[in-house]
Order: C-alpha cells, then sequence, then structure tokens
C-alpha cells in the first residue's frame, strides 16, 4: 500500500490518503471515527493499516462518541485524532467546546471535510469554518495531497505545543483529490498513556471556567503570533492588484493565472483561524484591489474588509460579488472573474462551449444514482408501498436509501439529518391522522435513532409511525463500515453483533422482523404491524448485496443470475417500471423494432425478488457462464 | 507538459481502479500528477467522471480538467461519452469509447430510448478530432470471463494507439501494484489492447 511506502519515495495519494499519512509521520496512537463522505477514506485507510503499524483504531456508534474517545486518549498522552463529515462536526459538536477550554495533553487533530457542491451529501452546503470561530480552535486548511500530509503531521505539532484540538479543514475537491506526494519518516506511535487528575486544567465550573476562557483566547493569540507568518505565504508578483486565498481555491487560482498569462502577488491562508492580522494587512498595504477566492462563506473577505479599514482603506475588495456563495469553484468560475478584474481575456467563451454541450446532450437518456441491482431496500421499498400506497407520508433518511427520493420508488418525503426521520414523524403523528411511515437504516439506528423511538415509547400520543429499519449489516452508503450490528470491528476483530430488535424492544416498541428479499414475509408483517397502535418497528433484514457479491468473489463463489423467459413474458412492465432494477433492460430490437425485456447477466445480483413480483412468473434462475 | 485525462463511465464499472492505474504510470515516469475521483451518491450506478492529470509541477494544480480542455477521453460506457463533451473541444480532444451501453431505468421509465452508436458518435463529433469505438468490455467477458477486463483492455487500446502519453512498461508495472489479485488476466487484458491498437494504428484505420 502506497500509504505506507519508504520515505523519501513520491507516491500518488488521494488526499485523504495523504492525511493518514501526515497522520502516521506525527506517530498517532489512536483513531475513532464514524465515517462520512468526503472524509470516509480517513477511516478507511486506517483500519486497513492499523493493526500492522500498531495503533488503535476504531470505528464509533457516531461522531460525538468518537470525538469524546480521541479526547480521552488525548488527555491520557496518547496522540489521537477523528474525523468526520461537515454534518458529523454538527453531532460532535456538543462535547467539543469545552475540550478547547480544557486542552490536552498529546497532540489531537479533528478532521473534518466540507463538501460544497454537495457531491457527497444531501442537506445542506454548510462552511464548518464557522465552528473554529465558535469553539476557539485553530484550523488549518491544505490544498492539495502534499500539504494534507504536511498540514495534519504539523496540526498534531501545534496541537501538542499549545495543548489545544486543531482542526484539519479540507473539501471534497482536497480529499477525493489526487496528488504527488513526497513521503517523510513514520513515527512509531505511542499507545498507551495515564490520565493524571488535573483540577486547574479539567475543572471547567465558575469561576475557574473564566479562567480557562482566558487561558484558550490566550493561546490563540500566540497561535497567531507564532504560526502567522509561518504558515501564510506570500507569492510575489507584478502590479496593485493582489489575490488573496486558501484550500483548493489556491489550486485554481494557479493554474487559472498561467492559462491567463497572469502573475499577481498571491497571498495564500493556511492559518485560517486565528487569521494573522499583521500578514493580511502587510499584503493588502500597498494594493489597489485584492480578489478574495475563497468557497462558500465570505470568512476571509469579511476578515479583510476589516483590516482594510485601518491597513488601506481605499483597497477595492472583490470576492463575492464575482463569485457564487453556494456551489463549488473551479477553473470555469474562477477565470471569468479574474478576465474581469485584470481585464485580460482567455478567448474561450465558457457559456458558448456550455450552450453547444446542451444542444449535444439533447434529449439524451438521463442517468441518476440508483439503488445497485439486487438491493434490499427496493425489495423493502416495493413492499411498503403496497401495504401503505401513494398517499402515506414517508419520512427518509441518510444512508443508500436515500436514493428511494427518485423514481420510480419516490418513498423519501423529506430528508433532514441522521435520525431525524422519526422525530419529524412524532410531531406529525401527534398533530395529524396521516399514515407515516420512517424509514431508517442500521448503521443510522446505531447512530441516532434510538431516543427518537425511545420518545415514542415515553410520549406515547397521536397516531404513531412505523419506523422501518433497512437493515443491510453494514454502513453502505459510504464505502461498507461496520457498525455494532455488524459482527466485526474497525481493526477486524470479530464481536457479537447487537440484534436491533432487541434494542427495539428495550425501548419498548413492538417489533417484527423480516427477511429483506421475501415481499409475502415483508408484506405479511406490514400488515400486522399497520394496525398495531403504539411504537412500532420492522426491522427489514437482507445483507447489501454488493457486499454479499464481493464476499462471493472472495471465496470463488459465483452468485446466482435471473433470466426473463421470453415465452412467457407479457410485456407489461412491472418488472422495469415499478420495480426498477438496473439489471433489467427494455430494449427494442431490431429489424421487427420488437420490444424486448432482458436481464444484463454482467449486473445481475440474483436476488430473486423480480422472480416474486413478475405476475407471470416468466422470470427464474440461471446459470452466469465462466463468471469467477 | 501537461496531459488531461478524462475517465468517464457508471458506478460500479471499476472507473476509479482504472485512474488509480494511469495515476501511477505517470507517477513511475516522474510525472507530477493531479486528478480527482467523485464518489458519493455516483457509486450507486451514477455517473462518475474522473480525471487525471499529469505533467511539469508548474502546469498543473487543479484537480480538475478545465471545460473544453481534455487532451483525451475514455468512456468506458458509450452514452456517458456524450455527457463528457463538456470538457471536450474539436482541435484538442480525441474520444475512445468502449460499445457498451449500461442502459439506465430511466430509458425505460421516461420513454426516453437509449441512443445507437452511430447516433452516440454523430452527437460527439463537433467537439472530436478522432472517435476510435471498441468493444471492450464484450471482449473481456469473452476472454477474461468478466467485463471488467475491458476497462485495462481499454487502456492497453490507447497506449497501442498512441494516444496517452505513457510506456507500456510503466503500465505494466502500475497494473502489478494496482489490480495484485487479478494481475495475470489484467496484464493480459492489457497485451491484448495494446496489440488490437498497434494494429489499428498501423492500418490507420481512423473513424
Ligand atoms: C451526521 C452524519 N454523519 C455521517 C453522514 C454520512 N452518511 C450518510 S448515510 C450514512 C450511513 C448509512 O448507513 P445505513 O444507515 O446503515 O444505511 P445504508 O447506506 O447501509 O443503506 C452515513 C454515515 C451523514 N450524512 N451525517
Ligand atoms: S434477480 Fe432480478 S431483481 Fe435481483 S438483481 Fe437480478 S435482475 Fe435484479
Ligand atoms: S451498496 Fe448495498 S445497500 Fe447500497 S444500494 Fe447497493 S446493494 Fe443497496
Amino acid at each position: 500500500m502506497d500509504v505506507l511506502e519508504e520515505p523519501g519515495k513520491k507516491v500518488v495519494l488521494l488526499g485523504n490518503e495523504a492525511i493518514v499519512r501526515g497522520a502516521l509521520e506525527a506517530g498517532v496512537g489512536f483513531v475513532a471515527a464514524y465515517p462520512g463522505t468526503p472524509s470516509s477514506e480517513v477511516p478507511m485507510t486506517f483500519s486497513r493499516i492499523a493493526k500492522k503499524v500498531g495503533l488503535y483504531f476504531e470505528y464509533s456508534s457516531n461522531e460525538k462518541v468518537a470525538f469524546e474517545a480521541a479526547t480521552g486518549a488525548a488527555w491520557s498522552g496518547v496522540r489521537a485524532m477523528t474525523s468526520q463529515k461537515h454534518f458529523g462536526l454538527n453531532v460532535a459538536a456538543d462535547s467539543i467546546p469545552p475540550v478547547a477550554y480544557t486542552g490536552v495533553r498529546a497532540g489531537f487533530v479533528v478532521m473534518v471535510a466540507d463538501d460544497p457542491s454537495a457531491w457527497s451529501s444531501a442537506q445542506t452546503e454548510q462552511d464548518t469554518r464557522y465552528y473554529a470561530r465558535m469553539f476557539k480552535m485553530p484550523m488549518l486548511e491544505p490544498s492539495n495531497p502534499q500539504e494534507c500530509l504536511d498540514y495534519t503531521k504539523l496540526a498534531f505539532d501545534i496541537s501538542e505545543e499549545f495543548e489545544i484540538p486543531v482542526f484539519l479543514r479540507t473539501t471534497t475537491k482536497i480529499t477525493h483529490s489526487i496528488g504527488t506526494v513526497r513521503l517523510g519518516e513514520m513515527k512509531k506511535p505511542k499507545i498507551r498513556g495515564r490520565f493524571q487528575k488535573d483540577p486547574d486544567k479539567y475543572y471547567n465550573l465558575k469561576p475557574h471556567l473564566q479562567v480557562l476562557h482566558e487561558r484558550v483566547n490566550e493561546k490563540l493569540k500566540q497561535i497567531e503570533e507564532k504560526y502567522g507568518q509561518k504558515l501564510n505565504t506570500v507569492f510575489p508578483g507584478e502590479g496593485k492588484i493582489g489575490i488573496i486565498t486558501s484550500g483548493v481555491s489556491f489550486e485554481y487560482a494557479k493554474e487559472a493565472l498561467l492559462e491567463l498569462g497572469l502573475k499577481p502577488p498571491i497571498a495564500k491562508i493556511v492559518l485560517t483561524h486565528p487569521i494573522s492580522k499583521s500578514f493580511v494587512s502587510n499584503f493588502i498595504k500597498d494594493k489597489e484591489a485584492v480578489l478574495v477566492l475563497e468557497e462558500l462563506e465570505p470568512i476571509l473577505e469579511n476578515f479583510v474588509e476589516q483590516i482594510a479599514k485601518e491597513a488601506n482603506p481605499n483597497l477595492v475588495i472583490h470576492g463575492k460579488d464575482l463569485l457564487p456563495k453556494s456551489d463549488e469553484y473551479n477553473l470555469e468560475r474562477v477565470i471569468p472573474a479574474l478576465e474581469k478584474i485584470f481585464g485580460k481575456k482567455l478567448g474561450i467563451d465558457f457559456n458558448d462551449h456550455k450552450k453547444k454541450v446542451d444542444s449535444a446532450s439533447k434529449n439524451l437518456t438521463p442517468r441518476k444514482p440508483v439503488l445497485c441491482p439486487g438491493c434490499p431496500h427496493r425489495s423493502t421499498f416495493y413492499a411498503v408501498k403496497k401495504v401503505f400506497g401513494d398517499e402515506a407520508i414517508y419520512a427518509g433518511d441518510i444512508g443508500c436509501y436515500i436514493l428511494g427520493a427518485l423514481d420510480p420508488i419516490n418513498m423519501q418525503d423529506f430528508i433532514v439529518s441522521m435520525g431525524a426521520g422519526i422525530g419529524v414523524s412524532h410531531g406529525i403523528g401527534i398533530v395529524s391522522d396521516q399514515d407515516v411511515v420512517a424509514f431508517v437504516g442500521d448503521s443510522t439506528f446505531f447512530h441516532a435513532a434510538m431516543p427518537a423511538i425511545l420518545n415514542y415509547r415515553f410520549n406515547n400520543a397521536g397516531k404513531t409511525p412505523l419506523v422501518v429499519v433497512l437493515d443491510n449489516a453494514i454502513t453502505a452508503m459510504t464505502g461498507h463500515q461496520p457498525h455494532p450490528g455488524s459482527g466485526f470491528t474497525g481493526m477486524g476483530e470479530k464481536v457479537e453483533p447487537v440484534k436491533i430488535e432487541d434494542v427495539v424492544r428495550a425501548l419498548g416498541a413492538e417489533v417484527k422482523v423480516s427477511n429483506a428479499f421475501s415481499q409475502k414475509q415483508l408484506i405479511q408483517a406490514l400488515q400486522e404491524l399497520k394496525s398495531i397502535k403504539g411504537p412500532k418497528v420492522l426491522v427489514s433484514r437482507g445483507g447489501c448485496r454488493l457486499l454479499t457479491r464481493r464476499q462471493f468473489h472472495a471465496k470463488g463463489l459465483a452468485i446466482p443470475i435471473f433470466q426473463i423467459d421470453q415465452e412467457k413474458c407479457t410485456k407489461c412492465g412491472i418488472c422495469t417500471n415499478d420495480f426498477a432494477c438496473p439489471a433489467i433492460v427494455k430494449a427494442t430490437v431490431e429489424p421487427r423494432g420488437e420490444t424486448v425485456y432482458s436481464i444484463n447477466p454482467d449486473i445481475c445480483l440474483g436476488c430473486a425478488v423480480c422472480m416474486q413480483i413478475c405476475p407471470e412468473g416468466a422470470i427464474h434462475i440461471a446459470k452466469r457462464e465462466g463468471e469467477k | 507538459m501537461k496531459f488531461d485525462v478524462m475517465l468517464t463511465g457508471v458506478g460500479g464499472e471499476g472507473v476509479l481502479t482504472t485512474q488509480v492505474m494511469i495515476a501511477r504510470a505517470a507517477n513511475i515516469e516522474g510525472h507530477y500528477v493531479r486528478g480527482v475521483q467523485l464518489h458519493g451518491l455516483a457509486q450507486r450506478g451514477g455517473v462518475i467522471p474522473t480525471f487525471i492529470r499529469f505533467g511539469s509541477e508548474k502546469e498543473v494544480s487543479s484537480p480538475g480538467i478545465m471545460q473544453a480542455n481534455a487532451d483525451l477521453i475514455l468512456a468506458f460506457e458509450a452514452l456517458e461519452a456524450v455527457r463528457a463533451t463538456y470538457y471536450a473541444r474539436k482541435e484538442k480532444t480525441t474520444f475512445v469509447i468502449n460499445d457498451y451501453p449500461l442502459v439506465p431505468i430511466y430509458a425505460s421509465l421516461f420513454n426516453i430510448p437509449y441512443p445507437t452508436m452511430s447516433e452516440i458518435v454523430r452527437r460527439i463529433k463537433p467537439f472530436a478530432k478522432q472517435i476510435h469505438v471498441f468493444r471492450t468490455s464484450h471482449l473481456g467477458r469473452e476472454k477474461f470471463g468478466s467485463a471488467i477486463f475491458g476497462n485495462t483492455i481499454l487502456v492497453g487500446i490507447v497506449t497501442g494507439l498512441g494516444l496517452l502519453p505513457l510506456k507500456a512498461d510503466s503500465l505494466r508495472e502500475a497494473i502489478k501494484v494496482t489490480a495484485p489479485r487479478e494481475m495475470e488476466n489484467n496484464i493480459k487484458a492489457f497485451e491484448l489492447g495494446l496489440q488490437l491498437g498497434k494494429e489499428k494504428r498501423s492500418a490507420r484505420r481512423v473513424t
């Protein structure tokens, strides 16, 4: 594996892998995380190498628990790290600020990945840079994989030097970008420590709380003084117009300026909290104008405005006047902004090209993400719709089943946050008479759903929604990480899986378990639960089919595949239009223009559900030729 | 020097593995490499636009390719070649397409039929310097038992055609580390593609 290559070697790493290497070079000994894309490859990489390197790694049940565990390690003198996507930080948020106040003993890095343009998220495009300000924590922002490595390593040192947890903030186009990285020396991890009682450090009740608060303020001031010049760089250039930027925007600026043949001075900010006042003021004092390039919120821009009041009141500040606050940046967005400010043209009309592309793609068959062929969720959705119909309210959640929001399933009427479907349904059930079904995944169940189900039991009022737990034994959406019900840990150790039905019973709800791949079982269980008043849960159990296929392959076994009997098929279209397994294809066959339904043997994953829903009994098992 | 490759296809087709393979080969030759993979929802049958950029560190920094600027586009799924025209232009871009339709469920759901190969080529033409079409997934299934080997065959083809400025040896070495489990078949698939590419190159039959 490239992450563990020899020092001095140049390898190509994903941003997330480079972060792991940086942590290894810093001698990290304890890592706890809950997955969330675009940060997921951080824990996945740790999970792969933890045993080999000799560090402790765990997939925790959620981000808050992960942050707390890492805090315990850092407090006990072991270098610790946690990682999450932006929303994960919202979950951990309650526990973070007190730790910023008390500080840590060993280096503690909190990695977070934002997702401008929502490549791997629904929900929002939140900018977590605000958290650094609110929580009083330093924040470092790399621009590319090499810097991911360098600044992760440095973040540990800064954290330990000032005894404060440090944010490493990234975005999708950094964590999921690849780049050449030069590797350094890895440090043998220290994995054992001891918690020392220290009221002066940990006692955060009034009036000592204010002492701690002043202490963290002082630490930030010192960090600004020591690292404000060191970590941020000015690339000298020509003219009175400057660029101020950070993160991936720096990469765009560099290339866009080269394309345009421009060489303005650039100030690159890596320590985006606390931002160095003297660094910014030195840069802007002799400029006529600056362009601030940063995705999402105008945080640097507002800071520059504030500093300019004293340092250079006549400075013209561009940023969000020319570029959007939503979505991500790229060369096509950055170049026109530069063209405007510098009055130089690249000679490519991006809009005109886009128009030509749109016309070439007109009426092209759309392609959107879909549940995999053979996905247990599709089968569960199908049965639930049979029993509850189109009128029921379907509360959504965030897992692979979020794809149930699309045609033809359309069974995710709203999506708020992990576990929220159950909570929101409680309110709907109390104020209306509507049938409500709340879907939740198994990983999400353990992460955030248990308090909401408990609340049904406690405040048992109105029409209690039915909760359907889609139990595929894994955290599938983010790349198949284990959770408490999976039966193994992030270190690959076998453990007794927690059964969701046992938890649900203990929470005080009725529960039924059904095989997710049996339409008959599902429909029977759903009908029985529908008539029950009070808290009720269906656990629909069926392994993630993609994972099942991988397990089959690893064992050298062939997954069974299915076939449509053309003699029996009446071309009713139920399998494509209602059930919509992507392996089933409707095609027009020349020369007679006949419509034929068939199953693509390359992608059928043999779940056998199409066989159950075909009213003609036209689908049957087939043998896959040459299957490996 | 700067060379921009775009790979496009559908989640589950092995596009990301191919990206790693080409990136490693470029690294072996001492190029500075950048690029981006976009997964997440796309892993579930969505489109996966993927970039590999290599050359001098001075010239390559953005992870993504600029609009209309790809040197080479490899489409592992035929229809997705059309959507990749965003990154293509007539003076610069060569398309190499795997004639392998993965028909989206929307074709039947919304009754928007999957275009024929000639329709696909017609739509791409205004954006392409050259277009090459091969049936590598079929070949992969036929010769090595799985359509997934079509990817490595395609990489062999573009190397043989001289469209990817990397040495065959660098790619062989990259394949060995990228796909250790299926190494033997992948190397064979690469050699097969290389041969096909070379033959077509010498025959100068460019569609
Ligand atoms: C607070 C938060 N953490 C992490 C994520 C990323 N994420 C999206 S879905 C998901 C879990 C999916 O697992 P599961 O509920 O088991 O559903 P499956 O994908 O297996 O169907 C995660 C971790 C998120 N959206 N929000
Ligand atoms: S068995 Fe039927 S429903 Fe299941 S994956 Fe194959 S074609 Fe799709
Ligand atoms: S990865 Fe698994 S759970 Fe997710 S859509 Fe595919 S089969 Fe379903």
